[in-house]
């Protein structure tokens, strides 16, 4: 079983977080796993981010959970304490994570949380309980207005079709062989170029639209946008701390306007361009 | 065994109703007894005799009831505690077979008219009734035949929200989860649309919101109430210390004495006081329901002691119900368009849509779950342009991508006014049908270049207003101006912040003669956001919940439109003429006077005439009744409620309430009531009905719903019908509140006298506790909203909500305007007051008191906007302990405390040197409230964000005049009205500053 997360399918609901509370607060469900702590842990767990500024800006949401790894972190520091299960769901167990802190930290990237209350290491099970009792997905995709989250049961062959057709990609550095991809993760790691092209006519400023902008980089055309109705561009999947480019902006009938623009790990917005 | 028996016995009684002894009831009840523990335990709870008998005696039984036993004898000549009287043989059968079916047609005529009588002591005698429906209805009540059994063993049963309707499982009286629910292939396929090629249908399931998913932490939070509690210096017969409201503690009591207190000093007031000294106070929205929400028992149950009712302000409409109407009628819908048929129009037609202080991502247009999520979805694959017009990045906008534009709360009317220059400059409208199907435009055009005022309102002007560059607006005016174009205002279409706000009658006014511009009614020119309007099934009825439920007024709730033809029962009228605003309440408490306009669903000019308080020969309000939850969060100026509340101008202060929370803590008697989680109800998915008729097309899916019992009351909690009931037999009216039964029967009577008893049973719904109406073929389907307006013809679209009287040409030609047309300029305000510099017949620009433009923007210098938010519904999810606080964009974790979030920009955070995750104190001269900071580029530069409506009420020192931590930011707002002569709210006009909290929080 693998887990498929479109950032540009969430809408920042948090059902998945709150499902997962609903299952699994209030709710043992050993051998796979204790109670969740009421509010102190979040097995999953949307996190936002913005991206450019007004009027520009952008909000997404990139949620995060246990990646399933099928090289994890966790069993190879704790073989005992973690079981693979032929679906893929990794789970630690549940006797052997009671007072094993260590557990918590072998997690790089900090999904293993620990219950204060129960003093155990836990973390998402992908709801096994559920699945072994005939249900189709956990609850936090149950419960996804979008399937923004998706499971999908396939092997490894069909799934590595699959990455390469849908750009999935992993949300860290993809060490760990992780089971929980990610598609328009773009929409996190790039940044975009947004400007405005005008015209002065009989003392009006009015909106370019339909005008060529091209960015350079060190002399080489990257890629090329045609303005909106709003005289707006935006280029985007720029990566990040990618540095100086150049925009040409051409509306008919005027000189060319060059500018530069320098790509930080925000996203830049030139100031309105206005020709004649 | 047992059950066998037992329907032996309802089948030999059944017989006997029919020729034999009908009413040698007792051996069902003995049997169900010797059954059913839970029978019997009901049955023990009065030792006592009943006589059924006819009239004239010449047949009776007398039955004795004890310790959970009872025996039956011939009773001709003998005497009971309880007597039920039938009139004659004929009657007493047709009456006792209507009772076993829940067909009340005959039992509610004999109720009235004495041929069915039950007498006693007012508790037996309730008890008594209720027992016997009960025992018809054993199967279910004691058997427990429904829900649907699970292979491990749990119970899955079905509830509604205000979220969404849900799955619930139970195991051991527990609920173990609460899920959307997916259908299963027995249940109706749904429609599908077909634009542009492809082909669009909604996933085969419900979706819901968080906080319908975060229900089962709300049930078992830690604040609900479990018992009675009384103030502990509050004493009826002595110091009542209403000083102490909201700051005293309370004492656990027993049910019977906080009833007697309650029912005692209703008595006590109204015989020493008269008419009016009773207040009944509800919130909006309390548990989910037919049975149980507050248009019906709460209702009922206020008509019969006879109350000082509240106003209630069109809350979310308020520029559409105040401005709006005025133009092109829509009085029933508070100023909005029928929705019919939209949704496929948009999709097939739209070449643009702007959504214009629109957010039905957050606000799930109105109890619609994330229904409408997947027609967006499909918005971005037909590959539509899409704008957003809205001081804050909302999620719709986020989701959906499309320019984004900011203009400065309070100002939306000048980008409008601009977007109509342009148009009346260059031709770019719809002038056919502006010249067959509208008048006065110009008269508006006259003042939009400046004629009247000498103020042109063009781009470059609307600059100087808004902040918006005049080159964007030009540029949106002439593609609109170009394109077909859907205009969303709001969640569904006539909502949206930018209407509650200074003046927010001229922005929805403004909407409206926008659209009129370019067609309104022509295909692909209409109203709506893809959140309503679905191709459902409007022929199907089943009501929703403003359709009066049991409460038998007919005028006051919308029971006179249908149920009344539907449903037999007695009715209720409240005697008393008084009325109290709303948005006046503390006023009218503490001033002892108050006035504001009432707003009417069925005539335009009916929103002309004052309220005053107090009413001729009326009290003044004496004792407070509240249901439900609190004002602080959701009323403008909310401290006024602490100073309200604090004064020894109320006697005495009730609230029935399910948590500990708000309001709840200024009460001197508190009843706890129970969720619907735990008693029965039905109802269906999104449907209010009412003032938002047929908003079922909201939905993907019709999903009409049992809400079975899923668990035992929590505690001593009770339904809110038992405890109505409970009070209504101590002043002597059990049977008239009830009609002698329970909240069971009702539920039962609803669904035998609905759409629904012929499309399932009711063994079949009870088991699988919801039914999915199929959706009509597409031959079939309702015709596009307004195209018959558009078209020059007559209404055929199935709306209701326009009276006959209020055509004044021929009935259903028209709009519901003086001359039937649509109206720049407006014949209703022209008629009221030409004059009105507020409101005057043309839409206007009125620059905000309390905006950039005003004096008191030299102190206050951020413009806050406080819409209604996202992870809760007003105060339902919030607080309480519940899940939904661990939402990070709902509240922020600080030193151990979930702060309410309040959102401002990086650039006036630096300005202010307050920092992300800090707490802040906002605050003006009407209080101050601490929240955590979110910096975020949601906002632009001296606009502030925060949602509506916290739970709870947590002043640091004195309540009403301290901070207050919880989030009540409408503690900041300003309780003057939308515009002078209406009852309508502004909270978006409201300015703020912000600084570092380095108090105690």
């Amino acid at each position: 079983m693998y887990m498929i997360i479109d950032v540009a399918k969430c809408v920042g609901c948090f059902n998945c977080m709150i499902s997962c509370k609903d299952e699994h607060v209030g709710n043992s469900w050993l051998p796979y796993t204790q109670e969740q702590q009421k509010h102190d842990q979040k097995w999953i767990n949307p996190v936002k981010h913005e991206r450019g500024a007004a009027p520009f800006t952008e909000m997404n949401f990139v949620t995060g959970l246990c990646f399933h790894c099928e090289n994890a972190a966790c069993a190879k520091a704790q073989p005992n304490s973690v079981n693979r299960r032929k679906d893929g769901v990794v789970l630690l167990d549940a006797e052997k994570a009671k007072g094993n802190k260590a557990l918590v930290a072998s997690c790089p990237y900090g999904k293993i949380s620990w219950n204060e209350e129960l003093e155990t290491a836990q973390k998402c099970t992908m709801c096994a309980h559920l699945l072994d009792g005939g249900w189709k997905e956990p609850r936090c995709v149950q419960a996804c207005p979008l399937r923004a989250l998706s499971v999908v049961s396939c092997d490894e062959a069909e799934f590595e079709e699959m990455k390469k057709s849908q750009q999935l990609e992993p949300l860290t550095d993809g060490k760990n062989a992780p089971r929980v991809y990610y598609r328009n993760l773009y929409k996190l790691n790039t940044c975009f170029i947004s400007g405005a092209l005008a015209v002065k006519e009989g003392g009006i400023e009015k909106a370019a639209g339909d005008a060529e902008v091209r960015l350079f980089k060190d002399g080489k055309l990257v890629t090329m946008a045609a303005t909106d109705f709003f005289g707006e561009f935006k280029i985007d999947r720029l990566p990040k701390n990618s540095g100086k480019y150049e925009v040409e902006c051409s509306v008919d009938g005027y000189e060319p306007v060059k500018c530069a623009v320098t790509v930080t790990d925000e996203s830049p917005n030139l100031d309105v361009i206005v020709f004649g | 065994m047992e059950n066998n028996l037992a329907f032996q016995a309802m089948q030999s009684y059944e017989g006997a109703v029919k020729d034999g002894d009908m009413f040698a009831i007792d051996a069902l009840l003995a049997e169900l007894s010797a059954a059913y523990p839970e029978f019997k335990k009901d049955m023990s709870q009065y030792d006592t005799t009943v006589m059924l008998k006819l009239r004239d005696g010449s047949k009776a039984r007398l039955l004795t009831f004890s310790g959970g036993t009872v025996k039956g004898e011939p009773g001709v000549g003998k005497n009971a505690d309880i007597e039920m009287i039938f009139e004659d043989e004929n009657r007493a059968r047709k009456i006792l077979a209507g009772l076993i079916a829940c067909k009340m047609d005959v039992v509610v005529s004999a109720m009235k008219n004495g041929g069915f009588c039950l007498t006693g002591p007012d508790d037996s005698a309730m008890w008594f009734s209720t027992l016997i429906r009960k025992a018809f209805s054993f199967d279910i009540l004691y058997q427990k035949n429904f829900g649907t059994k699970m292979p491990n063993g749990e119970m899955r049963y079905v509830t509604g929200t205000n979220g969404g309707p849900l799955f619930v499982y139970v195991k051991d009286d527990k609920i173990v989860r609460v899920t959307p629910m997916d259908f299963d292939e027995s249940d109706a396929e749904p429609w599908t649309i077909t634009a542009r090629g492809m082909k669009f249908t909604p996933p085969k399931r419900t979706t819901i919101t968080p906080y319908a998913v975060g229900w089962k932490s709300l049930v078992y939070s830690p604040d609900r109430l479990l018992y009675p509690l009384k103030r502990v210096d509050f004493d009826p017969n002595g110091e009542r210390n209403p000083q102490n409201r909201g700051i005293s503690g309370y004492e656990r009591i027993s049910w019977d004495e906080a009833l007697d207190i309650v029912s005692d000093e209703i008595m006590r007031v109204r015989l020493e006081h008269g008419p009016g000294s009773v207040f009944a106070v509800n919130s909006s929205h309390h548990n989910w329901g037919y049975v149980g929400y507050y248009h019906s028992a709460m209702k009922r149950f206020f008509n019969l002691l006879g109350v000082t009712e509240m106003l209630a302000n069109p809350d979310s409409w308020e520029g559409f119900a105040w401005g709006a109407v005025h133009h092109y009628g829509g009085s029933g819908r508070r100023g909005a368009t029928e929705p019919f048929s939209t949704v496929e129009d948009c999709m097939k037609n739209a070449e643009m849509i702007v959504y214009w202080s629109a957010d039905p991502e957050s606000t799930s247009g109105n109890y619609a779950g994330q229904e409408g999520t997947v027609r967006r979805e499909w918005v971005k694959q037909l590959g539509i342009p899409v704008v957003h017009i809205d001081p804050y990045l909302n999620s719709t906008a986020a989701f959906m991508g499309g320019r984004w534009l900011t203009p400065k709360p309070g100002t939306d009317v000048a980008m409008a006014l601009a977007i109509a220059h342009v148009w009346l400059k260059t031709g770019a409208y719809d002038k056919d049908y502006v010249a067959k199907r509208t008048i006065g435009l110009d008269k508006w055009q006259a003042y939009i270049f400046g004629e009247t005022d000498g103020v042109e309102k063009t781009p470059e002007w609307q600059e100087t207003k808004t902040g918006i560059p005049a080159r964007t607006v030009r540029a949106l005016a002439e593609a609109w101006g170009s394109r077909k174009t859907y205009l969303a205002c709001g969640g569904i279409h006539s909502f949206g912040g930018a209407c509650r706000g200074s003046y927010g009658t001229e922005w929805a006014r403004a909407m409206v003669c926008l659209m009129a511009m370019q067609g309104l009614g022509k295909e692909g020119v209409n109203f709506g956001g893809l959140q309503m309007g679905t191709p459902l099934d409007t022929r199907f009825w089943f009501p929703g919940y403003a359709d009066g439920g049991f409460s038998g007024d007919f005028m006051g709730t919308g029971a006179g439109f249908q149920m009344y033809n539907r449903m037999p029962m007695t009715n209720s009228i409240n005697s008393e003429y008084q009325r109290i605003p709303r948005l006046r309440i503390p006023e009218a408490i503490l001033d002892g006077k108050t006035s504001a306009n009432n707003y009417s669903n069925s005539s335009v000019h009916g929103q002309f005439l004052e309220v005053k308080y107090p009413a001729p020969g009326h009290s003044l309000v004496r004792m407070l009744y509240k249901y439900g939850g609190s004002y602080f969060g959701t009323q403008p100026e909310s401290n006024r409620f602490a100073k309200m509340y604090r004064s020894d101008k109320l006697d005495m202060v009730v609230s029935q309430s399910v948590w500990m929370e708000g309001e709840t803590k200024f009460a001197d008697i508190i009843l706890p009531a129970c969720t619907n989680f735990e008693r029965w109800d039905i109802g269906e998915f999104a449907s209010c009905a009412g003032y938002i008729d047929k908003s079922y097309l909201q939905n993907n899916h019709r999903v009409v719903h049992m809400e079975h019992k899923c668990i035992e009351p929590l505690g001593e909690s009770k339904s809110d019908y038992d405890i109505f009931l409970a009070i209504c037999n101590r002043l002597g009216m059990g049977q008239v509140f009830s009609e002698g039964g329970s909240d069971f029967d009702w539920v039962k009577r609803f669904f035998n006298y609905t759409d629904l008893a012929e499309k399932v049973s009711w063994t079949e719904f009870m088991e699988k506790g919801y039914y999915v109406v199929p959706p009509l073929p597409e031959n079939r389907r309702d015709p596009l909203a307004l195209k018959w307006f558009a078209d020059g013809g007559k209404m055929n679209t199935p709306e209701q909500t326009t009276a006959p009287s209020e055509y004044y040409g021929r009935f259903a030609e028209g709009l519901q305007t003086p001359s039937g047309k649509f109206e720049f300029e407006s014949g209703t305000l022209k008629r009221f007051d030409p004059n009105d510099p507020e409101r005057p017949p043309i839409c206007t620009w009125i620059p905000s008191w309390e905006g950039p433009e005003s004096e008191l923007y030299q102190k206050y210098k951020l413009q806050l906007i406080s819409p209604h938010p996202k992870f809760s519904y007003h105060t339902m999810g919030d607080g309480k302990d519940s899940t939904v606080n661990d939402i990070d964009e709902h509240r922020m974790l600080i030193n151990g405390y979930r702060y309410w979030i309040f959102r401002m920009n990086p650039e006036d955070a630096a300005a202010r040197g307050v920092k992300h995750g800090e707490v802040v104190e906002i605050y003006n001269d009407r209080g101050s409230v601490l929240c955590g900071l979110e910096v975020t580029n949601r906002l632009p530069k001296g606009v502030v964000h925060s949602y509506e409506s916290c739970a709870d009420y947590q002043p640091i020192g004195v309540p009403g005049e301290s901070p207050e931590t919880n989030g009540c930011i409408n503690i900041l707002t300003p309780s003057r009205f939308i515009t002078k002569r209406s009852h309508g709210l502004s909270v978006n006009a409201c300015l703020v500053e912000v600084r570092k909290w380095n108090g105690e929080g």
